[in-house]
C-alpha cells in the first residue's frame, strides 16, 4: 500500500477538511427570502381555514386613513354538532354559541364592539338620526355552508338593532346618543377564479 | 478540533457558524408561522340607520317605497300551502339531502323562480362554478332592469332591494344573490363601492330582511317559510 492511503482511500489529516458552506447559505437565504415574502404570519385574524362564497363583484377594499378594521369570522356548524354550534370569532378569540338558544357569543360579540366603538374616532351620522358613527369597518368573513340565520343574527348585533344580553329582542334605547352602532359592513368573499 | 476563531481570523477566514445559526432559525421560524392563503376580497355594505326600533327625528310623513323582494327558498316548494305542510316539507327535504340543502329557489317579486346550485358556491375550482353565477346575474340583472324606475336621477333613490332568504339555508345564497344586484347597481352606476365608506350612502338601498325567528320550533319554521314562499 502506497504512503498516505489507508484502506483504499487517501488518508487526509482531519484538520485539514473543509467544508464549502458558501451553497448551503446560498439555498437557506433563498428558502429564507421565499419565506418571507410568500407567507402570512399566523397572527393575523384570518387564520380560520374557512371557504368564503364566491362573488362577482368582489374586490380588494383597504381600510381608509383612520379607520379601524375588525375582522369578524362566522363559521357554523349546520352539518355537524347536536345541538347546532355556531362559532363567532374576534381578535383571535373564539366565542361558541351551543344551542339556539344561547346567545353567549353574541352577548361576547357586543362587548368587543362596544370597546371598539367607545375607543373609535366618530362622526355624526349624514342622515340626521343623531346617531355617532364610529370609523370602523366590520369585515363579516362567514363559511359559505354557515346558516343564513347566524350570519343575519350578526348582523343585527353589530347594528345595535336586537339586544342579545335581553333573548335578542329589538334594542330600546332613549336616545341615539346611548347607541353604539355599527353600519360600513364587508363581506368577505373569492373571486369565482380563485382556486 | 475546530481551528481558534482569533487564528481563523488572523488567517483571513471568517467564521460562518454563527451566521448559519441565526439564518437557520430566522427559517425555521418563518417555516413555523407562515400561511399560504389565496387573497380574499370582499362586497362593501352599509347597514341603514334610520329604520329599526332606535328613535328617530320628526320628519313629515312620506308614502314608503316600493319595495323590490328577492325571496331564497328550498328548491322544490310552491305557493299554496299552509305553514304546517312547509314544516313538513322542509324536515322531509333535510332527512332526503342532509342539514346543509345543496340547492334553493331564487324568485324576484311575482317572476319564476330560478334554481342556485350551491354545491359549486361553496367548492374552490368547480368547473361550473362561473356558469352558475352568471345564471344568477342575468336573472337578477333582467328583473331588475324591468323594475327599473326612470323617473329618479339618483341611484339611492331607486326602489329598495330587500333579499328575503329562508334562515336555514346557507350563507352563500343570500350572499350570491347580494352579489347579484350589487353588479346591477355597479353597470348603472358605473363605478365600484368608493373607498370612502362614509360616502357609500349614495348607491341604491340593499339590505338583507331581519330574522324572523328566534328559536328553531316547528311553528315558527313553517310560518317562516309561508312567508317567503308567497311574497310578492
Amino acid at each position: 500500500m502506497s504512503e498516505g492511503k489507508k484502506n483504499g482511500r487517501l488518508a487526509v489529516p482531519v484538520d485539514d477538511i473543509e467544508v464549502d458552506l458558501v451553497p448551503m447559505i446560498d439555498v437557506v437565504f433563498l428558502l429564507l427570502l421565499f419565506f418571507m415574502l410568500c407567507g402570512h404570519i399566523t397572527m393575523e385574524t384570518r387564520v380560520e381555514q374557512i371557504t368564503v362564497p364566491p362573488t362577482k363583484t368582489a374586490q380588494k377594499l383597504d381600510t381608509p386613513d383612520n379607520w379601524e378594521r375588525i375582522i369578524v369570522n362566522v363559521f357554523g356548524s349546520t352539518s355537524a354538532g347536536k345541538p347546532p354550534r355556531n362559532t363567532i370569532r374576534v381578535n383571535n378569540v373564539n366565542y361558541v354559541a351551543q344551542g339556539i338558544d344561547n346567545f353567549e357569543a353574541y352577548q361576547k360579540l357586543r362587548q368587543v364592539l362596544d370597546a371598539a366603538y367607545d375607543r373609535a374616532e366618530k362622526f355624526p351620522d349624514p342622515k340626521n338620526t343623531g346617531f355617532m358613527l364610529p370609523k370602523v369597518v366590520l369585515e363579516i368573513r362567514a363559511d359559505a355552508d354557515t346558516e343564513y340565520r347566524v350570519v343575519q343574527e350578526v348582523q343585527q348585533v353589530v347594528s345595535g338593532s336586537i339586544n342579545p344580553f335581553d333573548g335578542m329582542k329589538p334594542m330600546t334605547i332613549s336616545s341615539p346618543a346611548q347607541a353604539k352602532p355599527f353600519v360600513f359592513l364587508n363581506f368577505t368573499t373569492r373571486s369565482p377564479g380563485d382556486k | 478540533m475546530s481551528e481558534d476563531p482569533t487564528e481563523a481570523m488572523a488567517k483571513g477566514k471568517i467564521d460562518l457558524v454563527p451566521m448559519i445559526d441565526c439564518i437557520m432559525l430566522l427559517l425555521l421560524f418563518f417555516i413555523l408561522t407562515t400561511k399560504f392563503t389565496a387573497d380574499e376580497k370582499a362586497i362593501a355594505s352599509l347597514l341603514p340607520t334610520d329604520k329599526g326600533q332606535a328613535p328617530t327625528p320628526q320628519t313629515t310623513p312620506v308614502e314608503p317605497p316600493k319595495m323590490i323582494n328577492v325571496c331564497i327558498y328550498p328548491e322544490g316548494l310552491v305557493k299554496g300551502f299552509q305553514p304546517s305542510e312547509y314544516q313538513a316539507k322542509y324536515e322531509a327535504l333535510k332527512k332526503t339531502v342532509g342539514d346543509v340543502l345543496p340547492t334553493a329557489y331564487l324568485r324576484m317579486g311575482g317572476s319564476e323562480a330560478i334554481v342556485l346550485d350551491g354545491n359549486s358556491f361553496s367548492r374552490k375550482g368547480h368547473k361550473e362554478l362561473q356558469a352558475n353565477i352568471e345564471i344568477v346575474h342575468q336573472h337578477v340583472h333582467q328583473k331588475l332592469l324591468e323594475r327599473e324606475n326612470s323617473a329618479v336621477a339618483l341611484r339611492k333613490l331607486q326602489d329598495p332591494v330587500v333579499i328575503h332568504c329562508f334562515s336555514g339555508l346557507s350563507w352563500k345564497f343570500a350572499l350570491v344573490a347580494y352579489d347579484a344586484v350589487r353588479n346591477y347597481e355597479g353597470s348603472k352606476m358605473g363605478s365600484k363601492m368608493s373607498k370612502d365608506p362614509s360616502e357609500w350612502d349614495n348607491a341604491r338601498e340593499v339590505s338583507f330582511a331581519p330574522p324572523r325567528i328566534r328559536n328553531y320550533s316547528a311553528r315558527e319554521l313553517g310560518n317562516e317559510l309561508y312567508e317567503i314562499v308567497n311574497m310578492q
